[in-house]
């Protein structure tokens, strides 16, 4: 049994910015991550990003993730990182179990920081299991992790903000991207990602849906169709549309399965992607120890990640007694950098799905003492 | 509308177009940022307090116009590729627009392109001024716009205008470009472009394509055109029903 301070679990934007912060206040950190390379999302994330400066506004995603592991690198004496690992379990006496290059390791530590992340909603219409029918991040993945063109020509489902920009990547890559559908009337990422591919001529459709994909072997075609203003389908208001990819890019929803089996209180709120862990304003869970960072909290940008990431790594190390004379500070201002990110128009889901889950927790207990 | 197709409306347009006189004056940023989103680095970057300071992240920009100088910083920084700089004191019936630009390859200083609108759709023929590499990798394209388009033209196309929209069979639409391209890739008579784009075989049979192709053929290799292959002439004549023929007096 290998023992540390802080776990934390998942090395991307949330996890890196923990871990980074727990580590500046002393506390020992190991950090799971299950890829050989730290920053998850980040790495394959080739867009400027929005926010202020103290969230890297205006810088690429990908060297985002380089900034915050050189700054993980600078605790080196109180980190360790274990590449390659992916956590199975977390049981009730507070033991994470790793599988890590084959082998398998059980670790105790004192406070867990979850920044597990999100994965990808799917849809169902008929012919969704041919080849060639992706998520719209698994397509950036193989794009700009691992340099392969998907396809020729793509009909992207989702007008979020994945969708668009992923839309848009796919362009860079020299793929044609031959519309973005979406369900919903109005286009739900930033205008700014729609109105940068609308005018390299790509259409969006809104209140348009999925029927159908067509091939034999592999997508040959997609029958999109109209929706009316109670969702339904349109008949006679079909179009077929030539392409050989298909990328679903429906949302996201928290991948909350550690906080699951080690039993804490879970809420489902669809305005953050599904269920997520009740939490007080140190994002600690019910579970005593437990805290949480990033999409696993509720789905949102990576900027509010990286704080959370810090507000959760700050008040963990806070929790097992290092001395934080700037304490209280330090926390208000990332509280502030938080409530100011969720200030506007597109924050208002996110708070008012914060608002049911966001409590203080009393006589909470876990596996602490 | 924007919210429903990603192009924004003329009011949203003459919301945020610099006044004429300003314009005219000389190079100024032109902010489309229409939606509160949390984002700042355009203030954060401008040296000139042209960009108002942000009371709430959420902020939209607001711009002095008086205090731009149209340096562009605000352009490279923009998450959203949505500040471009437009200069109608270029010349007389000329404007520069400086578009971020994030796709490779670059156009190559002094070629054509085609300046497209925010719906995508070509609007004029455009020539490119300058190409800025920026090391943040959003680099700025500086194109040349009839001056009635500098509000227009947000985007290009590196297809050649000419080529695009220059018809060569106007039976079958087959464009300028596409006669280049299949010259390009080895086809050299009138006949075999025929065959491979159907330019040609329309009503017109020929009357309106075959001397502009032999002319581009010609162009391309080098040869006269008294020199050039002319295609196989077969009839009909002119396109008509096969009842016709199978209607009409037998061989006896």
């Amino acid at each position: 049994m290998k023992y540390t301070e802080i776990a934390v679990v998942g090395g991307g934007p949330a996890g890196l910015s923990a871990a980074i912060t727990a580590a500046k206040y002393g506390a020992k950190v190991t950090v799971i991550e299950r890829n050989n390379s730290l920053g998850g999302q980040l790495r394959k994330q080739t867009h400027k990003f929005f926010g202020s400066q103290k969230q890297y506004a205006s810088v690429r995603g990908i060297e985002i993730a380089d900034i915050l592991e050189s700054q993980l690198r600078e605790y080196n004496d109180n980190v360790e990182i274990l590449n390659g690992a992916t956590v199975l379990g977390l049981y009730e006496d507070g033991v994470l179990t790793i599988e890590m290059k084959d082998r398998y390791i059980k670790l105790k530590p004192d406070r867990i920081i979850v920044a597990t992340g999100a994965y990808e909603k799917f849809l169902s219409f008929p012919n969704n299991d041919l080849p060639g029918i992706y998520g719209a991040g698994a397509v950036q993945t193989l794009m700009n992790q691992y340099g392969v063109k998907p396809g020729r020509n793509v009909l992207m489902v989702g007008a979020g903000n994945i969708g668009l920009i992923v839309s848009y990547q796919l362009m860079q890559a020299g793929v044609n991207v031959k519309a973005v559908i979406d369900a919903a009337p109005k286009i739900g990422g930033y205008l700014v990602h729609a109105s940068k591919i609308r005018r390299l001529g790509v259409p969006i459709l809104t209140s348009y849906t999925i029927k159908e994909a067509h091939g034999k072997d592999w997508v040959e075609g997609a029958t999109i169709c109209k929706l009316d203003e109670n969702w339904q389908m349109i008949s006679g208001t079909e179009i077929d549309i030539d392409v050989d990819i298909i990328c679903i890019s429906v949302g996201l929803t928290p991948l909350a399965d550690l906080l699951w089996q080690i039993g804490c209180e879970m809420k489902y709120i669809p305005e953050l992607g599904g269920h997520v862990p009740i939490r007080d304003e140190n994002l600690e869970t019910s579970k005593k120890g437990i805290y949480i960072a990033g999409d696993v909290a509720g789905i949102e940008e990576a900027s509010s990640a990286m704080v959370e990431g810090r507000l959760a790594g700050l008040c963990a190390a806070n929790s097992l007694g290092y001395i934080i004379e700037d304490f209280e500070e330090e926390k208000q201002d990332l509280i502030e950098q938080l409530d100011s990110l969720r200030a506007g128009p597109t924050g208002e889901k996110i708070l008012n799905g914060l608002e049911k889950v966001t409590k203080v927790i009393a006589g909470r207990y876990g596996y602490v003492d | 509308m924007l919210i429903k197709t990603g192009v924004p409306d003329i009011e949203d347009i003459m919301e945020i177009t610099p006044p004429k006189r300003r314009r005219e004056k000389g190079p100024v940023a032109v902010i489309e940022c229409f939606q509160r989103i949390p984002c700042n680095p355009c203030y954060t970057a401008c040296r000139f307090g042209a960009i108002k300071e942000f009371e709430d992240i959420n902020d939209r920009p607001k711009i002095d116009y008086d205090k731009c100088t149209g340096c562009g910083l605000c352009l490279t920084v923009c998450p959203g590729l949505a500040i471009f700089i437009v200069d109608e004191s270029y010349s007389e019936k000329e404007a520069l627009v400086k578009i971020p630009y994030e796709f490779l390859p670059l156009p190559e200083e002094g070629s054509f392109v085609i300046g497209l609108n925010r719906e995508g759709k070509p609007v004029c023929r455009a020539q490119v001024k300058k190409v800025q590499k920026m090391k943040n990798k959003t680099n700025i394209v500086t194109l040349v716009v009839p001056k009635e388009r500098s509000m227009d033209v947000r985007s290009f196309s590196m297809k050649d205008y000419d080529d695009e929209n220059t018809i060569i069979c106007r039976c079958e639409g087959i464009t300028l470009g596409e006669v280049r391209k299949l010259i390009q890739e080895g086809y050299r008579t009138v006949d075999e472009i025929k065959r491979i784009s159907r330019a040609g075989m329309g009503p017109c049979q020929g009357r309106t394509c075959r001397q502009l192709i032999m002319q581009e053929i010609a162009k391309f290799t080098g040869q006269k055109m008294e020199d050039m292959l002319m295609p196989t002439f077969r009839p009909p004549t002119k396109p008509i029903k096969l009842g016709i023929i199978a209607g009409g007096e037998s061989d006896e």
